[in-house]
């Protein structure tokens, strides 16, 4: 019997690398043609510096869809989830986003895990505040 | 490297009685603070920072220790003295405080100091920066130590924090 495994989209924005579950991922594709209204940017993740790629989200809490510009998808990584660990209880007490669900290793180096529709309900939260 | 290969022994410490009052000293900038030896799990040498997103800056990050995320905590930001440099040699000391686990980053580490219990006397008393979280100032060879009350500092961070949801990203 093989170990449960998770499914895991790494992407980047600016210098930094993240992950995301692939489930909450409908597509990838370039931010050209997406009206700018359906871009978000600016979230807590940080700038991008290229403005290129977007993540298409699905946000089935509130039935929506929205594109995450970013800089790079790195790829999709299947990892075990005995290597994906919460955030530790210090950190998340004291952390100004709900977004960040915990990290996963990556080649042996702390990776964080977003959770993608939090991440995008925060920053048009922020944007209609 | 482990607080054991430094010979310090906290359960050791938490057990001693007598005219002597057990604490572990670091060198946050320049200064010589300490707290309740007990509190103290073991000494490591940070490892590569992961930054998180919508930090404070008293929490400048999480490093990984044996396979566990700790969260690296900066006592000289959080009471408003600036940043501890944290370079490949820097250590920390990694605590337990009620719930929480964090790593106290310092600019060395002195290691466990005793102090005659006549000899601690009452925190000055300012209200401002680390004054505020100190519970005695005692003093041995190496001169004046202000005691923390670390577990107070803690939840004081905690508290002082934004709950997630509640601010802008």
């Amino acid at each position: 019997m093989s170990a449960p495994v998770t499914e895991l989209l790494v992407f980047q924005v600016g210098a930094r690398v993240f992950a995301a579950a692939v489930q909450d991922v409908v597509r990838i594709g370039s931010v050209r043609d997406v009206p700018p209204e359906e871009l978000v940017e600016g979230t807590s993740l940080g700038a991008t510096l290229g403005r290129e790629r977007g993540i298409v989200v699905s946000d089935q809490q509130v039935g929506t869809e929205a594109t995450l510009v970013v800089d790079q998808v790195l790829g999709v990584r299947t990892v075990p989830d005995d290597e994906i660990r919460p955030l530790p209880a210090f950190a998340a007490a004291v952390l100004r986003t709900a977004a960040v669900a915990g990290f996963v290793l990556l080649d042996e180096a702390p990776t964080l895990l977003v959770d993608l529709p939090t991440l995008i309900r925060e920053r048009r939260a922020a944007a209609a505040a | 490297m482990s607080a054991a290969s430094d010979g310090f022994d906290p359960a050791g410490a938490s057990t001693r009685s007598g005219p002597e009052a057990w604490f572990f000293c670091l060198r946050i900038l320049g200064g010589r603070y300490a707290f309740e030896a007990p509190l103290v799990v073991e000494v490591v040498r940070l490892g590569p920072l992961t930054r998180l997103p919508a930090a404070p800056a008293f929490l400048p990050g999480v490093f990984t220790h044996r396979g566990e995320v700790l969260p690296v905590l900066d006592i000289g930001q959080l009471v408003g003295q600036g940043a501890v440099p944290i370079r490949p040699s820097t250590r920390a000391a990694i605590v337990h405080c009620g719930p929480w686990k964090v790593a106290v980053v310092s600019d060395a580490v002195e290691g466990l100091v005793s102090i005659p219990r006549r000899a601690l006397e009452p925190p000055p008393a300012e209200s401002t920066g680390m004054a505020e979280f100190l519970s005695a100032v005692g003093r041995d060879r190496g001169g004046a130590i202000a005691i923390l009350d670390l577990p107070r500092l803690v939840e004081t961070a905690r508290a002082r924090a934004v709950p997630a949801g509640s601010a802008p990203a």
